[in-house]
């Protein structure tokens, strides 16, 4: 793997950033941490007022879908459609250009260099998290563990994917900042980030199973829980890895297709 | 392979789509409902050949199309017409290819890592381009010597001088031995000694390493310094390709020579009769100054015709100033398509005395 060396480096270069900038990742994580433990509180509130299990989940169950949702919303913070937007706005992607990299993969690296901290960081917060809240539950199987890491590693690349291709309307739009909240705000709710999946109406279930959004958050955590049969299982992180993929692909077409018409025409 | 040029262009074009547009909020309005584009050539059927070893100067005016162009050669950008050839590639077709035999330097923006040490920037270089360890080793400790690089070698790109920043980038530019080196505006803002430094860092990696160079700039010091050929485009056209000593030619073939006398002349009027088609001035009476045509009489002769008459003490020639040519070029004082023939200038030609 030769050739993967130099994006090696790249996250590598990238992971030291979030050093140099340490007091604004200091900042975003303890807002992190506030909102987990507000996250807590509330279903706390829910859950006591409906003693036993609320549907599938039991509290304990509900605390590790919301500790999973929160290791899992805390990689690849420092990637977004505002930062990428401005570097195509501005020309700073003519640098890349005239180098012998690949665009989307140099993005890749730099998205991913810093998740071994986010993660370790996560990691720390959410055991504290756990303890504080009494436990959470582990996972029955350590077959669901092993499946549980395949489907967060999925949901990791399905959000670099996402957003790479959300970015690309900085080819059309100057507004990333409203474009970067729509994406937040949709992916929010159909991730099952706020609220799991299975609490929601018919109609909302049946239009989160169509979007990509599910493997962000619902389906890891449905797969620690060891919530889904084998076979549905299977299917659905089949489903998170074809998303992840097919928009990691797509993106690539639409990042080809926009330089060239803008290398082409002119912004 | 060795015969072809290294760069090959032939009537390479570059037209942009601009949009027509108001300013402000209703304009940008209007503009979403019509959609109205205009054409603009920024560069037009530019026929351009460079040699492996040459050293370029590419001048124009602002919005001449001189950095259009330098995205075309690199890959960058897209030609909309034309051919084009760099070491044997295509480039925007086969851009990370083309992007090993090259160096970009951009003037206006850095290449370098904004928020890491420079020596972090230099080695995901090593790791982007491949570059032989051993190999690294030399160019960085070479470059770090010749550049001056040491003492900001560990503080991030964000955080050095101009001056600085633009050293680095020259060396993150040329520690993969790129044999093309395109500058777009190296020395823009920079104060005179670091200019200085520059070109004198690039005439050297012309001559020592044999790296070709193609340099845009406004700034008419770093021609002569480090160029030997000028191509100056102007609204999209080549209106110049020709080494230095040409340009001096065909556009400056006045020379002047300086005398400065012991005794103040006896006769203007002898003097300048020996010299038709000569300027022969002389101001206080102890210097006495001829302007002629170096294509029709040699220095020499104008000694020769001036000694009989006076007494020299000493005198020396001007030669003429490169800076003044090409400003009168861009002033269209000059028209370099027609350079003024022999029969005109020897007409206009007048001989005063004091
Ligand atoms: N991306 C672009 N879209 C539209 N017009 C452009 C673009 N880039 C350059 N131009 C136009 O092309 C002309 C040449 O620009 P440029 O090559 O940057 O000039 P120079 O570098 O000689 O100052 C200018 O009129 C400029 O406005
Ligand atoms: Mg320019």
């Amino acid at each position: 793997m030769r050739g993967f060396n130099k994006y090696f480096a790249m996250a590598k270069a990238s992971l030291e950033v979030i050093f140099v900038y340490r007091a604004g990742f200091t900042v975003n994580l303890i807002g992190s941490v506030f909102y987990v433990v507000a996250m807590f509180y509330l279903w706390q509130t829910i859950f006591l007022g409906k003693p036993g299990a609320l549907g599938v989940f039991t509290w304990p169950e509900m605390k590790a879908y919301l500790i999973v949702a929160f290791i899992l919303n805390s990689t690849m913070t420092w990637f977004d459609e505002w930062q990428m937007g401005a570097d195509i706005r501005e020309g700073r992607v003519a640098t890349d250009l005239a180098r012998p990299i690949d665009f989307q993969l140099k993005r890749f690296a730099e998205a991913s260099g810093p998740i071994p901290f986010e993660l370790a960081s996560a990691l720390a917060i959410g055991a504290v998290v756990a303890f504080v809240f009494g436990g959470i539950a582990l996972p029955a199987d350590p077959a669901h563990l092993a499946l549980f890491i395949v489907s967060a590693a999925l949901a990791t690349l399905l959000k670099f994917s996402i957003i790479y291709c959300v970015s690309m309307t900085a080819f059309w739009t100057t507004g990333m900042e409203g474009v970067s909240n729509a994406r937040m705000a949709v992916q929010n709710i159909f991730s099952g980030a706020l609220i799991p999946l299975v609490f929601f109406p018919d109609w909302l279930r049946g239009l989160a199973s169509v979007l990509p959004f599910q493997g962000m958050i619902s389906t890891p955590a449905l797969t620690y829980l060891g919530a889904m049969d084998g076979p549905t299982t299977a299917f659905m992180i089949g489903t998170q890895a074809v998303w992840a993929l097919g928009l990691f692909l797509f993106g690539r077409l639409l990042w080809r297709s926009a330089v060239k018409a803008v290398t082409i025409n002119g912004g | 392979m060795s015969s072809m040029p290294l760069i090959e262009a032939r009537g390479l074009t570059k037209k942009f789509r601009q949009a027509v547009k108001e300013p402000g909020l209703v304009g940008s309005l209007k503009h979403f409902f019509t959609r109205q584009y205009r054409d603009k050539m920024a560069v037009d059927h530019i026929d351009l050949s460079v040699e492996a070893g040459e050293s370029v100067a590419y001048l124009g005016p602002n919005g001449a199309g001189k950095s259009t162009t330098i995205k075309m050669l690199t890959g960058i950008l897209v030609p909309t017409e034309g051919s084009l050839i760099v070491d044997g590639l295509v480039p925007y077709e086969k851009r990370q290819q083309n992007a090993r035999n090259i160096g970009v330097v951009f003037g206006q923006r850095t290449t370098l890592w904004w928020d890491i040490p420079v020596i972090e920037s230099f080695n995901l270089a090593r790791d982007m381009y491949e570059i032989p360890v051993k190999r690294y080793k030399q160019n960085l400790a070479e470059f770090t010597e010749l550049l001056g690089l040491a003492e900001f070698m560990n503080v991030p790109a964000g955080k050095v001088s101009l001056g600085q920043r633009m050293r680095a980038d020259l060396c993150m530019a040329l520690l993969h031995d790129p044999k093309m080196l395109y500058l777009d505006e190296p020395t823009i803002g920079l104060d005179i000694a670091v200019k200085d430094s520059i070109r004198k860092f690039i005439r050297r990696l012309v001559d020592e390493r044999g790296t070709t160079v193609m340099l845009t700039t406004h700034d008419l010091g770093d021609i002569e310094d480090i160029c030997n050929r000028i191509v100056i485009i102007d609204s999209g056209r080549i209106i110049h390709d020709g080494d230095l000593g040409a340009l001096k030619d065909n556009y400056a073939r006045d020379r002047v020579i300086h005398f400065q006398l012991a005794r103040p002349p006896e006769s203007m009027a002898a003097i300048c009769a020996g010299l038709p088609a000569c300027e022969t001035t002389s101001d206080d009476g102890l210097r006495l100054s001829v302007r002629f045509d170096r294509f029709q009489y040699a220095a020499g002769e104008i000694a020769a015709a001036v000694m009989p008459h006076v007494e020299v003490i000493d005198f020396h020639i001007d030669e003429p100033e490169v800076e003044d040519l090409i400003r009168k070029v861009y002033l269209g004082q000059l028209s370099l398509t027609a350079p003024e023939s022999t029969a005109e200038a020897t007409e206009s030609a007048v001989a005063t005395g004091a």
